[in-house]
Order: structure tokens, then C-alpha cells, then sequence
């Protein structure tokens, strides 16, 4: 679907997929960029290793309404990153959600590679087994974590309101989402719209949920 | 075992090792070791005189070695860790996952498999998770993956770790018949000293960081160059002691007043020496003329490990070994307290100037 | 493995077939920055679709709090501005900020309070003798206390009784909330406080508050668009969008439909359209 018309689908069936695919986006995008971090992080010593795990953690407990107002002083018209026009646009809110998604789901990527042995990198090696194999093993061996991360981060990313409202500005037709459309149905009074709302966003959660723990489940007994 | 040398599989030199940081730092510096194809270098030393050190090094695995300094194989060199690591997924998946990467055709790939799994008596786990394996059954699975590798070159820490007697005894000659087919080189560090001299082709000792000596395991065993590699060897009967005599190309080397052991070395009359007797050389006189008599002991304890019993010798201050079969003979008579003659055949006398 | 290959499968897919939002990039768009009570009355729903649909030109409405609102006006945030705080609307003027400032509608403001009335200010005259009245008998007072144009109004009233509008007082609730919000918790303490009209008839029957005031001068709460100076800024504005929309909100017809919205909902209209002539003289501040 290129283009939504709007006139075709109902608003709330618009509104839902604007939310599965800024939320999906977010999520993946956190995945690419937090994962490898987070493998990074987790196999090797080096010097500044406890001050960026330290921001890591602080990373993961940090209000993400926060995030929200710095993204949207820095991406406002009269801000540094003006010139991009991001504000009030979908990708601020998908680069503010992966934002807010990227320390969780590189600590718990680090904490899923620290888990390992603490030789299995050097025994991979000793079987002349290449650096894009070794990986590769390295994502296998850790994707019951990974799982966890993605569950974890998935969950926070559909929750999020104050934040991507921040920087998205609600905007019917554009920048509107479960989240902020509850929000504001709510605060005009409009009880039913948000409940109806509510029902399909929490219809969602637990779908998604249901299949990543369903995938969670089997691969376990799989081992 | 072969008495001539192999060709060369792997050469150390100049080699040099650094690891940790001010207190913790630690040298390693091997001067040359060969490894040699189908033979099996045994590594011996205390405990932190750096015989793992010495493997990862060897197995190119340490960054700050000069990667010249190891002139390697042709072919795949591995390294069995001390604690493998099973990769999640099944038996057969971890020794598969060996050959990842290395473009061989899936035929082949199934069949070396096969017979890696074969080679170590683990075809039937094939199909198990690889975590619910036992210590023995995960030592063999090592193993397993480096031999699908088709190595020249194969190190081991410490492969007999957390097994009982019969499953080291399996294992052991499991891996030194893998090893007599493919003809691969292998250097083994393992603190049992008695495993290591049933396979050991070559000994090389380590001490504070130094190739301390080098060579064929029969010599090593029985001409240790000081009394700190002699009591790594298990050449526990060690003294110092001073060049009496010589008579009948024998020199005799007084050790206490009145206990005086010939050995066949050469030495000048007058002075220091220090003597060396394995326990199994260390003889106690039955009248049987095995050896010469050097002096009277008296038995101090008796501990039997089913196959051997241990016979400790009090001689004035010192104490020595020997070494009886269990449920035999005087191993069953004697107790503790006993007096006892003890002989020695001189050409069984390590001796050398202090 | 097989099945985590399937899932990144199918989420790339997804992600490829959901494809762009429409975006308003490349067709003409403009930020026009309102209150958030103006965005919950509805009106610009009412209002919007048939000026985007006539003149192709998307209206992106943000709305956040009036403070916020002249903010981005002062910034350049935003190509146009429909806020309802007068004074500090003028002192944009002055600035410079503002190039024209064009007052169009308005409506009333309300104090509403339990039904019992315990201040008894139903038969007071004037809004400042009713606020007299509440903080002489103590009873309570919600306020936003959120610097929006209700709150700003409310410091107005206060001042005009001769109370310090700030004090610390026993019965006085400040929410730092939204209009909603703060009229819900005015109705389960059953407290008396000032809001728009619109919110407040939204939330009227949920709320149990009975509006007590007269319409009167003070109350009065007038709505106008913000034309900014665009020579101020170093990013151009869309100052022809701008213009168009606000053309189209002062054209004859969109009062008329300004005048007759909210009839359906609440049984009478929530703001009645000025013209240029109506424009009133506004309480000094």
C-alpha cells in the first residue's frame, strides 16, 4: 500500500497500520543498530568499556519523555536539525522511538553476550572458523536474549505517547497513532473513541506478544 | 613410538609471550620447539610456569606474539580447550559447524562428520543436545570437532580433566589411535603425569615462564637437567650429595654417612652432585641381587591406588619413593615401621654436578 | 534457526509493503499552531477538510499549550498562530514577532462549580465579586496553573478582585493539567473553577458542574490568527499557505460555519464570529 487513502479505509484501521509500521520501523531499526553494539560491547575488554556500559544503563532507565524534548528541540525548524524538516513528521517519530529502544535493547544484548562463556569467542576461533561465521554463531547462540530484547523493546515502543506527541504533533492523517489518539480523544472527553482505540492497540500488544513468546517457547524446548 | 624424527609440523622460535599487567605480568620465552607430525609433545611444568600460555601461543590465539616467531603447518592447527564449549543445537551440529565457512561440498562435509563422530565413540549422540552431555561425553565431542577439521596440528589442555580412570583410559586410546591414522602432531599440557607418559612421545618442561628442557621422552624421564625437572618427571628420589669414590667406572656419591649410591655417570672424586632415582628404579632389597645395595630405610607409610602402592622411605632426614605392585608380594607384607635394604642399578642413577 | 529466518522475512516484508505514510512534503503544507482546548472543541475538524480539499494546501495543526503555541510563533516553528490569550498576543505585536493580528472569533469563559453552590456566586454580579466570594468563604478553587490561555484569564480575574492570584490559600487545587483533566478533578471535589465553554460542555454531564456565571466583558475570550513577521526568520515560513487559510477562515461563509458549530453536539454553538467591525475593545490588562 504506497499510498493510504484515507477516504478508503476507515480512521481507526489508518491510524492502526501508521502505528505498526512507525513502530515496526523503530523496532527494527533499534534491533540493526543496538544489536551489533551491544555484541560489541559484550565480547570485548577495552578502556572506556564500564564508562559506555554505565551509560548504557543509565540509557535504559531514562524517562522517555525526555528523549521526547530533546528530539523535539533539536528537530524543530529553529533547532540545529531544522534544516531536515523532521519535525512533525513520521520519521521523528520513529528516530525518536528507536531512541528511546536502543539502550534497552543494547543492554540486554550485551547482558545475552555476557552470559557466553568467557573464552567462547577464542574457541570459535580456534576452529578457523571466519570473523561473518563467527557471528553468525555468536546471534544463534544469543537469540533466546535477543528474543527478550525484542519483546522488551517492542513492548516500550507501542506504549510510548508523551514522547513521539512531542515530536510528532499528532497530526490527523499524518503523525496520529494509537498511543496519542487515546490521549487525545480522552482529554476532549470522548470516552468511547479512546476505548475503542485502546482496545485495538492493547489487541495488538498482545498478539505480537503471543507470537514472540510463542517463538520463545519453541525455540526453548528446542534448545 | 618412533626414534627417528618426524618432519617438522609446527616450529617455535624466538618465541615470546606477553600477557597482563604490572603485577599480574607474565613472560613467556621459548627459545625452539619443534612440533613433529604423529608424535605427541607432552608440555610438564608446575602450575602458572605457563604451559596454557605456551598452547594458545602455539595455536596462534595470543596477540601480543610475533606471528613470525611461528613457522606453522600447511594445514588447520586447533586447540581443545580445557573447558569446551558446546554450541547450542545437537552433537552433530557442533562438529559440523567446525567445517562452517570452509567450501566443503555437502557430501564430504556429512562424511568426515560421520567418521570424526566415529572416530571418539559419539555416532550414537548425534542427535542429542549438546548441553545435556556429560563431562566425558563433552571431552569427546571436543575433540571430535577438531579432529573433522583434518588438523596438522593438534594442542591440548588438559584433555583427562573430571574423567575417572576408565574413562581416561577409553579416551587416551581413542585419540592415540586418531592420532597414529591422520599422522597429526600433537602438544598436550596435562598434570597427570602418569597419562602423560603413557602417550608422550617427546617431554618438554616449563618452568617461571622458560622451555626449562626439551626432548625424547625417555631421556627427559631419565636425565633431568636439575632437581626441579626432575620432581616435575616424577623422579621423586632426588638429593644432594658429594663424589666419594670411584671404583670399577662407577662413581659412588655419598648422600648421608654410610649411604652411598653408584651411578654410572662420570665425575670427578670431591665434587657436589646432586643423585636422581625414579621410584620405580629405587629397589628394595630382597636378596635377590637386584642391584646394588646402597643403605637401610625404614617404611614410613604405604597408600595404594588400587594399581600401585606407594611406599614412602624414611633415610635419616630424607624421604623417598618407591613404587610396589598392589596386593603383591611385599606390598602386602610390609607395614609401617618395617626396615627395609634399599638397591639401585647404577646405570638407573641419574646424577649430575650441583 | 529456520524460523527466526521466516519472522525477519515476513518483518522486512511488512515493513517494505506498508510502505511511506502520505506525506504532505510534496504538496503545499503549512504548521498552523493552536491551543489544545481549540483542537478538542472540534472546530478545525469541522473547518480544515473543505480548505485542504479546495485549495490543495494540508494544514498540519499542532496544538499544545498557549505558552507553547506563542513560542513557536516567536521561533519560527510554526507558519501561523490561533491562540486566544490577547495580551500576550499583543506584546507579539510589539515585538515585532506578529505582523498582523486578526482577532475573529470569540466566546465566553465560565465559572463552573457544584450545584449547591456553596459560595453562593450564582447571583453575583460581576466574575471578580465571584471570585471574592469563593476565596472569602474558602471554598475551593481549581486552576490549571499551566500559563494557558484559561489560566492567564483566571490571574486576570484574580487581580480584578484584588487578590493576589498566586497566594497560597486553603481550597486552592492547581492541576498544571489540561482543561479536561482539571474539570474532573473540580467535579469530584467539588470545587468551583474557570474554563472555556467548549471543554466545558464537553465534559459537563461526566463532571456534575453547573456553569454559575454570567456572560460578561471580563469573561470574554476572544480567538485570533497570528500572521508572523517572515523577515525575522532565517527559515522561510509558508507565507502564501498561510495566507490562503487565513483568508479562508475570515471568508464570509467559514464564519457562518464557525457560528453554527457545535450545535449538534451541545444545542448551542460554541463561538460566535467577529467581523473586522466587532472586533471589541479588550478589558485593559
Amino acid at each position: 500500500m504506497p499510498s493510504m487513502d484515507d477516504t478508503m479505509l476507515s480512521p481507526l484501521l489508518t491510524i492502526t497500520l501508521r502505528t505498526l509500521w512507525i513502530c515496526g520501523s523503530a523496532l527494527i531499526l533499534a534491533l540493526l543498530v543496538g544489536v551489533p553494539i551491544g555484541i560489541a560491547l559484550g565480547s570485548r575488554q577495552f578502556v572506556s568499556r564500564g564508562l559506555l556500559v554505565s551509560s548504557v544503563n543509565a540509557g535504559m532507565g531514562a524517562p522517555p519523555v525526555v528523549v521526547g524534548l530533546i528530539g523535539s528541540i533539536l528537530l524543530a525548524r529553529s533547532g540545529p536539525l531544522g534544516e531536515l524538516e523532521l519535525i512533525y513528521t513520521p520519521y521523528a517519530m520513529i528516530l525518536t522511538s528507536t531512541a528511546i529502544a536502543l539502550p534497552l535493547v543494547i543492554g540486554l544484548t550485551l547482558a545475552a553476550v555476557g552470559s557466553l562463556d568467557a573464552e567462547w569467542d577464542l574457541q570459535v576461533r580456534t576452529l578457523g572458523i571466519g570473523r561473518r561465521w563467527r557471528i553468525w554463531l555468536l546471534v544463534r547462540e544469543i537469540r533466546m536474549g535477543l528474543l527478550a530484547a525484542i519483546i522488551a523493546a517492542m513492548g516500550g515502543i507501542l506504549s510510548e505517547v508523551g514522547a513521539v506527541r512531542m515530536v510528532g504533533g499528532n497530526i490527523e492523517g499524518e503523525t496520529r497513532v494509537l498511543t496519542t489518539a487515546i490521549m487525545m480523544h480522552t482529554s476532549m472527553g470522548e470516552y468511547e473513541e479512546a476505548l475503542g482505540q485502546a482496545a485495538v492497540l492493547v489487541g495488538n500488544m498482545l498478539v505480537l506478544a503471543g507470537l514472540l513468546t510463542w517463538i520463545q517457547q519453541s525455540g526453548r524446548s528446542r534448545g | 613410538m618412533s626414534t627417528t624424527p618426524n618432519r617438522v609440523a609446527l616450529s617455535a622460535h624466538a618465541l615470546l609471550c606477553r600477557r597482563g599487567h604490572g603485577a599480574d605480568r607474565f613472560e613467556l620465552r621459548v627459545d625452539r620447539l619443534d612440533l613433529h607430525a604423529g608424535e605427541v609433545l607432552v608440555i610438564l611444568g608446575p602450575n602458572g610456569a605457563g604451559k596454557s600460555t605456551l598452547l594458545r601461543a602455539l595455536a596462534g590465539l595470543d596477540r601480543s606474539v610475533d606471528p613470525r616467531a611461528i613457522r606453522g603447518p600447511q594445514g588447520p592447527t586447533t586447540l581443545v580447550f580445557q573447558r569446551p564449549t558446546a554450541l547450542s543445537g545437537s552433537v552433530e551440529g557442533n562438529v559440523r559447524a567446525a567445517l562452517l565457512g570452509k567450501g566443503v561440498p555437502e557430501a564430504e562435509r556429512r562424511d568426515r562428520v560421520h567418521r570424526a563422530l566415529d572416530r571418539f565413540d559419539i555416532l550414537p549422540l548425534a542427535r542429542h543436545d549438546a548441553r545435556t552431555l556429560s563431562g566425558g561425553e563433552l571431552r569427546r565431542l571436543a575433540l571430535a570437532r577438531a579432529f573433522v577439521l583434518e588438523p596438522e596440528v593438534l594442542l591440548l589442555d588438559e584433555p583427562f580433566d573430571d574423567l575417572d580412570a576408565a574413562g581416561q583410559r577409553h579416551l587416551s586410546l581413542d585419540l592415540q589411535e586418531a592420532i597414529r591414522e591422520t599422522g597429526v602432531a600433537v602438544a598436550m599440557v596435562t598434570h597427570d603425569l602418569r597419562r602423560a607418559l603413557l602417550l608422550a612421545d617427546r617431554i618438554a618442561v616449563l618452568s617461571h615462564g622458560e622451555l626449562a628442557q626439551h626432548g625424547p621422552r625417555d631421556e627427559v624421564l631419565s636425565h633431568p637437567d636439575t632437581p626441579e625437572i626432575a620432581h616435575t618427571v616424577g623422579m621423586t628420589n632426588v638429593s644432594p650429595g658429594r663424589v666419594v669414590r670411584r671404583e670399577e667406572d662407577l662413581s659412588w656419591i655419598e648422600i648421608e654417612a654410610g649411604f652411598e649410591v653408584p651411578t654410572t655417570a662420570t665425575l670427578d672424586v670431591g665434587v657436589d652432585a646432586w643423585i636422581g632415582i625414579r621410584p620405580e628404579h629405587l629397589k628394595l632389597d630382597v636378596g635377590r641381587g637386584d642391584g646394588r645395595p646402597i643403605g637401610k630405610a625404614v617404611v614410613e607409610s604405604l597408600v595404594s591406588d588400587g594399581l600401585a602402592s606407594v611406599v614412602t622411605l624414611r633415610v635419616h632426614d630424607r624421604r623417598f619413593t618407591t613404587h610396589l605392585l598392589s596386593g603383591r608380594g611385599l606390598a602386602r607384607r610390609l607395614r609401617p615401621g618395617d626396615p627395609v635394604s634399599l638397591a639401585v642399578q647404577p646405570d638407573q642413577v641419574h646424577a649430575r654436578l650441583s | 534457526m529456520f524460523r527466526i529466518r521466516t519472522v525477519l522475512l515476513v518483518a522486512a516484508l511488512w515493513a517494505l509493503a506498508i510502505g511511506a505514510p502520505p506525506s504532505a512534503d510534496a504538496e503545499r503544507s503549512l504548521i498552523l499552531a493552536t491551543t489544545t482546548s481549540v483542537r478538542d472543541s472540534g472546530l478545525l475538524d469541522a473547518l480544515l477538510p473543505r480548505f485542504t480539499e479546495t485549495s490543495g494546501i494540508g494544514v498540519r495543526v499542532i496544538a499544545v499549550g498557549t505558552g507553547a503555541a506563542l513560542r513557536m510563533g516567536r521561533e519560527g516553528n510554526a507558519d501561523l498562530l490561533l491562540t486566544h490569550a490577547p495580551s500576550a498576543e499583543r506584546a507579539l505585536v510589539d515585538e515585532g514577532v506578529v505582523a498582523r493580528r486578526t482577532p475573529f472569533m470569540q466566546n465566553f469563559f465560565v465559572i463552573a462549580g457544584p450545584e449547591t453552590d456553596p459560595a453562593g456566586i450564582a447571583r453575583m454580579g460581576s466574575p471578580a465579586e465571584a471570585i471574592a466570594g469563593i476565596v472569602e468563604k474558602r471554598t475551593c478553587w481549581v486552576s490549571r496553573a499551566d500559563d494557558s490561555g484559561t489560566h492567564k484569564r483566571e490571574k486576570a480575574l484574580f487581580r480584578d478582585a484584588g487578590l493576589a492570584p498566586n497566594l497560597e490559600r486553603d481550597g486552592l487545587i492547581r492541576t498544571g493539567s489540561g482543561m479536561g483533566l482539571s474539570l474532573q478533578i473540580a467535579g469530584q471535589r467539588r470545587c468551583y473553577i474557570l474554563s472555556d465553554i467548549g471543554t466545558f460542555l464537553a465534559f459537563q454531564e461526566r463532571v456534575h458542574l453547573v456553569p454559575l456565571s454570567q456572560p460578561s466583558p471580563s469573561l470574554r475570550n476572544v480567538y485570533s490568527l497570528l500572521q508572523l513577521d517572515e523577515s525575522r526568520f532565517a527559515r522561510p515560513l509558508h507565507r502564501e499557505e498561510a495566507e490562503a487559510l487565513e483568508a479562508y477562515l475570515l471568508s464570509p461563509s467559514t464564519l457562518e460555519e464557525i457560528g453554527a458549530f457545535g450545535r449538534d453536539r451541545f444545542g448551542r454553538a460554541l463561538f460566535t464570529p467577529l467581523t473586522p467591525a466587532d472586533a471589541p475593545m479588550q478589558p485593559k490588562p
